[in-house]
């Protein structure tokens, strides 16, 4: 392909840009990375920049051998494995029907849908509900509540609506059942999105907290994210370490640091995994065939 | 008389041979339509309480009607207008501001060719997303400190020091901004998986007829998003007035509060921090019907041109 | 009633669920206290769940903990302890529980909920039963606190046991080693007050050679910056103006002549740059760092936190001395430091636990008997203290670690004196006793100590303070001018000030008779 003058510039000045604001949303976390890796002092003191200053592993150390710790960590991987392939099963079926030119009800059920997104139910009906059902302190109950994302449904609908009718047509004439049609036809050409609402889902499974709050009684149950707020939110608490006689080489400043570290890098590595079904052309096979 | 039954029974038996027909399509979405009844409707019932003055130790049935008091209450509120116009301007900056930067990246990262390169800055830019408010309104604080790099660029430049987050004329540019910093490489994604699903033959159909990149990514990517596109600006429309109480709460000061008071921060101080729950729900009733009634004007529009929400 | 739910799923019914949720809400009528039956047993332990929010780092203790078993051994009860979860807003998290009908037998109230449980009939009136089953309680606790529980109440019961906290908490604290390098003494008036900020502003007290001394500082919404209200005779609390008495009655801080005087008063300062320019937007880590790191000669907090403080300040500047400030005097006004001790609702007894509460009591009883303080300070060996050198050290609190249950909260100068030399270490103890002492000499209950939080219903901007904060710091930074002052009094009382103070006004009547 032929450049042009003008497509070259625009060439550099993209890189430009993309590289520079980048760089501005990894600093944060190497901030973060650092101050993990400081003297309590220095990291209360504000004097680390990119690089610890004052370098120990004691928080690293003291974060890495929480048993409890881990065992949430484990809880939220078993949640998130779990929820998002529930999810993505409960969200494929229900936009399938809403997405089909014959399913005679669309109209009414996505504007019953809808309304549910605007309107939001207040917590206590919301918390009776769900311990009426009995799943008081059941991980269900981080997963059930929300099993069907809306916006994610109706992000899978709108890719479903998207693709080619003939589709239908043909594979209906091969003598496909409408379900046929949704696991054959569909699914396999749905990657893109399935991929982009599966890591929604996953994220947010990840991220369980205020569900987790209302419904998770046993402290042996609390996901990930629980035992990083009791961390973040209470720091008096934790500054109690420190209260008492005894050197410590870490304190609330890089025990925040360390544990928003060790509850984010996990999820963020799940993304660049991910990304080979958003490489263009994903489609173009099965098109082909 | 007789007409109208006719009428009235003829989609029912419509639905009845189209269930026959499609039953597998019914069975499908039934688990679906449960959930959202189980889980979505009957908590969704007890709004009734921004009709009631709700004692939490009476519940629901023991509580006493108090028919509109509630929507009285937070009308009469001295500041309830400027509450108001302070949340609908900020979300019609965040809906004019906000809503396509994530797509203009997208088109951005469409235009990098070195895969490697595409992966490493997409990966990077979806980073802040995981950062929470208080992690980042931290981040804006100290950036705009007397200390901060801007004020440092400013002094380097011979600029006088200015304290921003004290001035209410840069609040709601802090709030749009900060609020694209950490979400639009998030938001690419959705679009991102809409230009993955591009068929490339169309490109080449269309190098051969001597389009130009412009050309291509006006007249072949930018259509081929434009239902996603579309499904996103209806489905925020409908939150129009729900900002986000997290951002807004680690941003403001007392000294922008006259720009920066919104709903939510509003029913923290009125709901949450007093018990008020039926204040809680009156307000977000509220909220809700004005979106539905914003979702409902632009859903018709939109159906007259493309496909509507339903 | 405290089944365990995650058994009894798939028998419900979805109407059965609809019906259940909207009706009943939280239906307490039917529930006869279950464990009646072992009331007059004696022998057999009971079980008392104890609730408590910010428990801290911890595992939650079971009946096999020997900090319980020991209790029980003292006392015939089990205490199980419930707490809000990490991450929760603690009054959301106490109504939930008040909702679905899962209250414990006795409780530490957040937010108000005690209010809330007596104005709707939910707590118990404990003036007959503490004499019985809490002589400890009962007796340890001044008469004077017992009245302003009484006050807070429509009808004169005694619904709650209060905290009581008789030593100042805070205190003005100002860089000694400053003070020696400009070459002056501790100021006693408030010119002398700010000649020491005018030199600690010039004269590079942190002999950094860079102008980049904050005098004094404060934090966002005027938080910790009490002192410059205190001289001026106006009751603060972390930024938050109290109700004390202003030309013969009790009245808003915030709307005082004296508080008027006092931003004016801080105006200056913050014109002059003796006030920190950042103060309202420094959050509470970058207040911190400042201290730390030798930028600031004045400032406002807790004593007994200052270790950490402290020890990152001689890293910068070796000969680093923190005194306590004696309020500086100014002319027409009587200073002080503002003092809350008593009336905040420590312990709530729910109507429903009824049944129980002669052993909630007896629980609570246990620590507040003298006898049981040395196991209450320093629980059991190998779980909350270690012994070393023959001496009791208490092990830091740990994720891995259960918890012990306290329930004291009645600080006297002595117990004060014990944290002290038990949290501090040797060669700082001195420094903060004497810290503490100066303050002491200032320090004043003020009139609206114990204060109800009802008188607040229906105007929650009046409870949050938010129209003072806005026309504290737009004053203070220069943006409005002071006469803007006049029109806040005028806004505040429209906003619903007015009725706020009548009822004040009520409540202190009551108290008083």
């Amino acid at each position: 392909m032929k450049l042009t003058r003008g497509d070259k510039v625009f060439q550099t000045f993209n890189y430009v840009f993309l590289f520079a604001a980048a760089a501005t949303m990894l600093f944060p976390l190497l901030q973060l990375l650092a101050v993990s890796f400081s003297s309590p002092i220095a990291a209360d003191s504000k004097q680390v920049f990119l690089l610890p200053v004052e370098f120990t592993t004691a928080t690293w150390k003291h974060v890495l051998q929480n048993a409890e710790l881990w065992r949430s960590f484990g809880i939220t991987v078993y949640i998130t494995v779990a929820g998002t392939v529930l999810s993505m099963l409960f969200s494929v079926l229900t936009a399938y029907p809403l997405a089909h030119k014959d399913f005679l009800l669309k109209r009414p059920v996505m504007l019953g849908i809808i309304v549910t997104m605007i309107f939001n139910a207040p917590m206590i009906p919301f918390f009776l509900t769900v311990r009426e059902l009995g799943m008081m302190n059941s991980l269900w109950a981080l997963i059930l509540p929300g099993i069907i994302g809306t916006f994610n449904m109706i992000i899978i609908r709108t890719f479903f609506m998207g693709l080619p009718k003939e589709l239908d047509d043909s594979a209906r004439i091969d003598g496909c059942s409408d379900a046929g049609i949704l696991f054959r036809i569909y699914l396999p050409l749905s990657k893109p999105v399935l991929a982009t609402v599966s890591l929604f889902y996953a994220v947010g499974y990840w991220n369980t907290f205020s569900r987790a709050v209302l419904f998770i009684r046993d402290p042996e149950k609390w996901p990930l994210q629980m035992k990083l707020r009791a961390y973040l939110t209470s720091p008096e608490e934790l500054a109690s370490v420190n209260m008492f006689l005894g050197d410590y080489d870490f304190n609330t400043t890089t025990l925040k640091a360390a544990t928003i570290l060790f509850a984010t890098i996990p999820i963020v590595l799940v993304y660049p995994y991910l990304q080979k079904y958003f490489v263009k052309g994903s489609m173009l096979g099965s098109l082909k065939e | 008389m007789a007409e109208w039954m006719r009428n009235r029974t003829a989609p029912e038996s419509r639905i009845l041979a189209n269930m026959r027909k499609h039953w597998i399509l019914y069975l499908m979405i039934l688990p679906g339509i449960l959930y959202y009844i189980v889980f979505k409707y009957v908590p969704l019932a007890g709004s009734v309480i921004a009709f009631q003055d709700f004692q939490i130790f009476k519940g629901i049935g023991g509580s006493e009607w108090v028919g509109l008091e509630n929507f009285q209450y937070i009308f009469s509120y001295q500041d309830f207008y400027t509450v108001l116009r302070n949340t609908a301007v900020i979300a019609f900056y965040q809906l004019v501001f906000g809503f396509p930067a994530p797509i203009i990246l997208a088109l951005l990262f469409n235009e990098v060719r070195l895969m490697l390169a595409k992966r490493f800055v997409q990966s990077l830019f979806y980073l802040p997303h995981f950062l929470s408010w208080v992690v980042v309104g931290g981040i804006v604080f100290e950036l705009l400190s007397s200390q901060g790099v801007i004020n440092a660029v400013r002094e380097w430049l011979g600029l006088e020091q200015i304290l921003f987050m004290q001035e209410q004329k840069y609040f709601r540019s802090i709030v749009v901004i900060s609020a694209i910093w950490k979400d639009v490489g998030w938001g690419t994604i959705i679009y991102l998986a809409a230009i993955a699903g591009i068929n490339p033959n169309l490109y080449e159909a269309a190098v051969m007829d001597g389009a130009n990149r412009w050309k291509q990514t006006m007249h072949i990517t930018l259509p081929t998003m434009f239902p996603t596109i579309l499904v996103l600006f209806l489905l925020n429309i409908g939150n129009f007035l729900e900002l986000g109480f997290d951002q807004i709460y680690n941003l403001l000061t007392p000294m922008t509060y006259s720009v920066g008071d919104i709903i939510e921060t509003y029913v923290y101080r009125a709901g949450v921090l007093q018990g008020q729950y039926s204040v809680t729900t009156t307000i977000g009733l509220f909220q809700s019907i004005i979106g539905f009634a914003l979702l409902w004007i632009f859903n018709r529009m939109a159906r007259k041109t493309e496909q509507g929400l339903w | 009633m405290m089944k365990r739910f995650g058994k009894t799923t798939t028998k419900t019914v979805m109407a059965g669920v609809l019906a259940a949720t909207l009706l009943a809400g939280c239906s307490n009528s039917g529930n006869a206290p279950e464990n009646a039956g072992t009331n007059d047993g004696g022998d057999a332990p009971v079980t008392v769940k104890v609730f408590k929010s910010h428990m801290g780092v911890g595992t939650i203790p079971d009946a096999n903990n020997e900090h319980v078993k020991y209790v029980q051994e003292k006392t015939g009860v089990i205490y199980e302890v419930k707490s809000t979860p990490p991450g929760s807003e603690p009054t959301e998290y106490l109504n939930l529980m008040i909702a679905s009908d899962e209250l414990p037998d006795i409780l530490r109230p957040i937010g108000g909920i005690e209010q809330t449980l007596i104005k709707q009939g939910g707590a118990l009136p404990l003036e007959e039963l503490l004499p019985k089953y809490a002589p400890n309680v009962w007796n340890n606790i001044p008469k004077e606190a017992w009245d302003v529980v009484r006050s807070a109440s429509p009808d004169g019961h005694i619904y709650y046991v209060p905290k009581v906290f008789l030593v100042p908490e805070r205190a003005p604290m100002i860089r000694q080693d400053w003070l020696d390098k400009v070459g002056l003494e501790m100021p006693t008036t408030l010119e002398e007050y700010k000649d020491v900020l005018r030199a600690f502003r010039d004269k590079d007290p942190n002999g950094n050679g860079k102008p980049d001394e904050l005098p004094t500082s404060g934090r966002e919404f005027g938080k910790w910056m009490d002192h410059l209200f205190g001289m001026f005779g106006v009751a603060m609390w972390e930024g938050v103006p109290e109700w004390d008495i202003y030309e013969g009655e009790i009245g808003y801080a915030g709307v005082s002549d004296n508080m008027k005087a006092a931003i004016a008063f801080i105006r200056e300062l913050y014109e002059e740059k003796l006030l920190d320019n950042e103060t309202f937007l420094n959050k509470g880590d970058v207040w911190t760092a400042k201290i730390n790191n030798n930028l600031v000669g004045s400032w406002y907090h807790l004593p007994a936190n200052l270790r950490d403080r402290y020890t990152a300040m001689l890293q910068g500047a070796p000969d680093a001395y923190v005194k306590g400030m004696p309020m500086p005097e100014v002319e027409g006004y009587e200073g002080f430091v503002t003092m809350k001790s008593m009336g905040e609702p420590e312990w709530v007894i729910p109507a429903a636990a009824e049944a129980k509460a002669p052993y909630a009591l007896k629980l609570l009883d246990f620590f507040y008997d003298k006898s049981n303080d040395e196991f209450i300070r320093f629980g059991i060996e190998g779980m909350q203290h270690e012994v070393v050198d023959g001496k009791k050290v208490l092990l830091p609190p740990e994720d891995s670690r259960p918890i012990a249950l306290g329930m004291r909260n009645l600080t006297t100068e002595e117990d004060m004196a014990t944290r002290i030399k038990e949290t501090i270490p040797e060669d700082m103890q001195q420094m903060v006793t004497d810290i503490f002492a100066v303050s002491k000499a200032d320090a004043r209950r003020i009139a609206g100590d114990g204060l109800p939080n009802t008188v607040y219903e229906g105007y929650p901007d009046i409870q949050s303070h938010k129209l003072f904060q806005e026309y504290l710091t737009k004053i203070v930074i220069g943006e409005w001018p002071i006469e803007k002052f006049d029109e806040f009094v005028d806004r505040w009382n429209k906003a619903g000030g007015d009725k706020v103070t009548e009822r004040v006004r009520e409540w202190h009547a009551k108290l008083g008779s």
